[in-house]
């Protein structure tokens, strides 16, 4: 624990904490760009540069440790314009595109341009990189609007451990690229998308997102991820009822901030039309229970539809209360007729983890065998 | 009687042609049957006059150069009075003298790093040690760590890569640390463009480098030690891999180092062509198979470098200086150089001077003393306009500032820096808005990207300067330069930005007018903007 003086405010600070983390804590609100809570302190876009007594030159916060009886100003006229004058070299790297930018009203950089009241830089325009790469199915680079923050480096690294993509080249020349800018694919990338996440300008797009509507255009609804018993909580974007984009939500209990590639970009199935929303039942069964009048067609594939069969063609869509009592009946009938052990379930890793206990609890109990598996020890 | 026959085969030296002369030596001196030793040696740092042919018998000793191979029998059979031959032109003498001061532009050099240099072969441990080699890593291992690192804090060495931090002060930090596994790095990433000290004392005298470092592996309580080299030096890399393995077989090196219980061994690392890297936090990174780029400090090396344990980097001439501390004694070293700093400072002194080389003096000399009582004033009889001091990252200083000391804190005073040895000097015909934006063109080009104002800042006044030149000036671009100079100088991460702004800044300082011509009246002073002829 360490006390010290940010804007003349005492702040108690935990070990090890950055200056950064403190006032932040504190709820002093310091500019940043490359700084990101659960990564490494990096220090390159001096957004976060402090006045510390006793030295000269202004330090960044991020990489400044918190010091018992440091003295700290966060915020003055020569802090101001020297964040001004590196949002302007910035902005003469960044094409504004922001009137058609899908980031725009999420972009850390048009934020902090509004901020400090920049319409555009007071320095030549020249754009260091135009690389466009749609190589996968996930998300786009359109390094055009990359600052080179390297959040997206260290997130692969420090986070997800595939180590993907690196700094490439140096200087206005810099680049963030795959080792020998072979194709994502060809790459150790798992396409979790936490870049894209992380990322606080447009230069990491989820492909789903583009021209979908702009952040202030969207609902955002926090879930449970439904792929697998870790239970991620989501946040997913949605307009008009369908899916823009999903992210992770910081802090949340199972898996903090960051999500798999499922969760990520899995979820179109949501609003898919084959997706089955209600029980169905196969119409030779529920003609036999009288829920039709007619049986089926004899030979379904060779009847002469003039369109492919669906489902409707050999099924029937029941209420949960008919289908539960058939799947109840059929199965008390096997357990009657065999014995118990007849019978056998496979839980789902889809399913959680309460979910997977109560169905071996069901077998165990209400069926009588142990015949109990789940797909995920396979 | 045997006569010694040295000839300078540094880089520089090769360039001029030294293999070939030495080829042709051999063979005159088969032919005239003289009973003379040829030896490869380092640079005596006169690279104005080679390649250099130094000819001792019988304790005289006269230094020739220029000296191609066509008159290699000529210069032998006059030099030994062989029948029918004409004494060597006098043309051709630099010096007769075994100390070489009768030749102007050694008189003033006070020798201590190189030595050795242009004098010992190289590749020669014996020759080392006949020249008193490895007597000061015998000294200080008689000596309680503690004790080195009081005499190295009172010899006043300081960093000679150029931020002038004390050494001994470095090492203790070092030695203080708890952990026990600790590293030594030496920085032979020399890349500032013209300056060629480094390589010089590693191709010239590479056991030196390695004694000072196994000194302060004693001192620090290292056990394994890196030499970071950049690999567009094969040379000094050859001789360095040469000498660790000749110091490893003579046990300078390894295990129980000289029976004083001293574990220590050398690792040579190439770089890979990155200017950034000679900057330690990116030199260490290099080291660890990560991107040369920097990172922030604190946590300096000292207290977590290499694999995050405590690391001591200090530059080549740094570790050269060690030696002759240990020997000569702190209080001999300090008396060298001035009240702030001891002992001798190498520059490559270049440009429009007559005697170009390497040259090493007293700290503290002026630079009046280096260009005009060394270097000869400026060539062709021209008028001396400005001495850039320190390499890219430093500054054009003007003929007013001439009688400034070469010395860390009153070269900063200035606006330039000590740097780690390069001096430019640059007459009535150099522009200097051209060669400011030459050394930009060096720092953009070499910045590493990481952070926003030296990736971008440098752009933006590299920029106005290539608009200046060719005479497309705007009204407000001193204004522009100078806000975006004291920006990135303000906020960049590490010394390559913070210092690049410093050609600019010492040029629009002392050279305004300059600026304002080329703006204002379209006009290139100099004569050297070829858009504003």
């Amino acid at each position: 624990m360490a006390t010290l003086t940010i804007n003349g405010r005492p702040v108690t600070a935990p070990a090890a904490a950055s200056v950064l983390d403190a006032a932040l804590s504190a709820g002093i609100e310091i500019p940043r760009l490359c700084h990101h809570p659960e990564l490494s302190a990096w220090g390159g876009c001096r957004l976060c540069l402090v006045e510390v007594e006793g030295q000269r030159a202004p330090v960044p916060a991020c990489g400044l440790a918190a010091k018992e009886g440091m003295v700290v100003t966060t915020r003055s006229e020569r802090l101001t314009a020297l964040r001004r004058e590196v949002l302007d070299f910035l902005l003469s790297d960044h094409p504004l595109h922001c009137v058609i930018c899908d980031k725009a009203g999420r972009c850390d950089l048009q934020r902090y341009a509004y901020e400090f009241g920049l319409l555009d830089s007071s320095h030549e325009k020249e754009f260091s990189r135009t690389l466009y790469q749609d190589d996968n199915a996930f998300f786009i680079r359109d390094h055009q609007y990359c600052i080179s923050c390297t959040r997206c480096v260290r997130v692969c690294d420090e986070i997800v451990g595939a180590t993907a993509i690196e700094v490439s080249q140096r200087g206005f020349g810099s680049y963030i690229a795959t080792p020998f800018d072979a194709p994502l694919v060809e790459t150790t990338c798992t396409f979790c998308g936490n870049c894209v996440q992380v990322c606080p300008t447009a230069a990491l797009l989820p492909v789903e997102r583009l021209g979908k509507g702009r952040e202030w255009e969207l609902t955002h609804t926090q879930t449970t991820c439904p792929y697998c018993g870790t239970g991620c909580t989501l946040d997913v974007a949605t307009r008009n009822g369908e899916v823009v984009y999903v992210s992770g939500v910081p802090g949340a209990p199972a898996n903090g901030e960051f999500l798999c590639t499922k969760g990520r970009f899995g979820l179109d199935f949501t609003t898919h039309a084959h997706r089955l929303r209600r029980p169905w039942v196969r119409r030779d069964l529920a003609y036999a229970l009288g829920l039709v009048p007619e049986p089926p067609p004899a030979a379904l594939g060779r009847s002469p539809l003039l369109r492919p069969p669906g489902l409707a063609d050999t099924h029937v869509e029941v209420d949960w209360e008919t289908a539960l009592d058939l799947v109840a009946e059929k199965l008390a009938a096997v357990v009657q007729q065999d014995g118990p052990d007849a019978v056998g379930g496979v839980g789902s890793a889809l399913a959680t983890n309460e979910d997977n206990y109560v169905f071996q609890k069901m077998m165990r109990g209400s069926i009588g065998t142990n015949n109990v598996d789940l797909c995920a020890r396979l | 009687m045997t006569a010694s026959i040295r000839v300078g085969t540094s880089t520089c030296g090769l360039a001029a042609g030294a293999e070939e002369t030495v080829r042709a030596l051999q063979a005159a001196a088969a032919q005239l049957d003289l009973p003379a030793e040829i030896k490869r040696t380092g640079c005596l740092g006169a690279c104005h006059r080679e390649p250099l042919v130094e000819i001792s018998t019988n304790g005289t000793s006269v230094l020739y150069g220029p000296m191609g191979p066509a008159h290699a029998r000529e210069l032998l059979a006059g030099h030994f009075g062989l029948p029918g031959a004409e004494r060597p032109s006098e043309e051709w003498v630099v010096s007769r003298a075994a100390d070489r001061r009768d030749y102007p532009y050694f008189a003033p050099q006070v020798k201590v790093t190189t030595v050795n240099c242009g004098v010992i072969d190289p590749l020669s441990l014996d020759d080392y040690l006949a020249a008193g080699g490895y007597e000061g890593l015998r000294r200080a291992l008689a000596l309680a760590p503690e004790a080195v690192i009081a005499a190295v804090q009172q010899s006043k060495l300081r960093g000679r890569g150029g931020a002038g931090y004390p050494t001994g002060v470095k090492w203790e930090i070092c030695r203080n640390q708890p952990d026990p596994l600790k590293y030594l790095v030496c920085n032979a990433d020399e890349g500032d463009p013209g300056a060629f000290m480094d390589r010089t004392v590693i191709e010239g005298d590479p056991h030196r480098v390695l004694e000072g470092m196994v000194i302060a592996a004693w001192a620090i309580g290292a056990r394994r030690g890196y030499v970071y080299v950049r690999a567009e030096y094969p040379l000094a890399v050859k001789h360095l891999e040469a000498a660790i393995a000749q110091a490893r077989e003579a046990g300078y090196l390894g295990t129980d180092i000289l029976g004083a219980g001293l574990d220590f061994d050398i690792i040579v690392k190439e770089g890979a062509g990155a200017f950034v890297c000679g900057e330690e936090t990116a030199l260490m990174h290099s080291i660890e198979g990560k991107r040369g780029a920097p990172r922030m400090r604190p946590p300096y090396p000292a207290e977590s470098g290499l694999w995050g344990h405590p690391t001591n980097i200090n530059n080549v001439e740094t570790y050269a200086s060690v030696p002759s501390i240990m020997t000569g004694g702190a209080a001999w070293f300090a008396g060298l150089g001035t009240a702030q700093s001891g002992g001798t400072k190498t520059f490559a002194l270049t440009g429009a001077v007559r005697l170009t080389g390497l040259v090493e003096v007293p700290i503290g000399m002026t630079l009046r003393e280096v260009i005009f009582g060394i270097g000869g004033g400026i060539r062709e009889d021209g008028t001396f306009k400005a001495v850039q001091i320190g390499g890219p990252s430093g500054g054009c200083l003007p003929a007013a500032l001439l009688e400034t000391p070469v010395d860390y804190e009153p070269l900063r005073a200035t606006g330039a820096i000590m740097g780690s040895g390069g001096m430019v000097v640059v007459d009535e015909e150099t522009c200097m808005v051209d060669f400011t934006r030459y050394f930009l063109s060096f720092t953009q080009s070499e910045s590493c990207g990481k952070c926003v104002p030296c990736r971008i800042g440098t752009r933006k006044m590299l920029g106005i300067l290539t608009r200046l030149t060719r005479g497309e000036g705007r009204p407000d671009d001193l204004e522009r330069l100078e806000r975006v100079a004291d920006t990135v100088r303000t906020t960049s991460l590490c010394g390559l930005g913070t210092t690049a702004p410093n050609p600019v800044l010492t040029t629009l300082k002392y050279f305004r007018d300059e600026y304002t011509a080329h703006i204002h009246e379209r006009r290139c002073p100099a004569g050297a903007c070829a858009a504003l002829r």
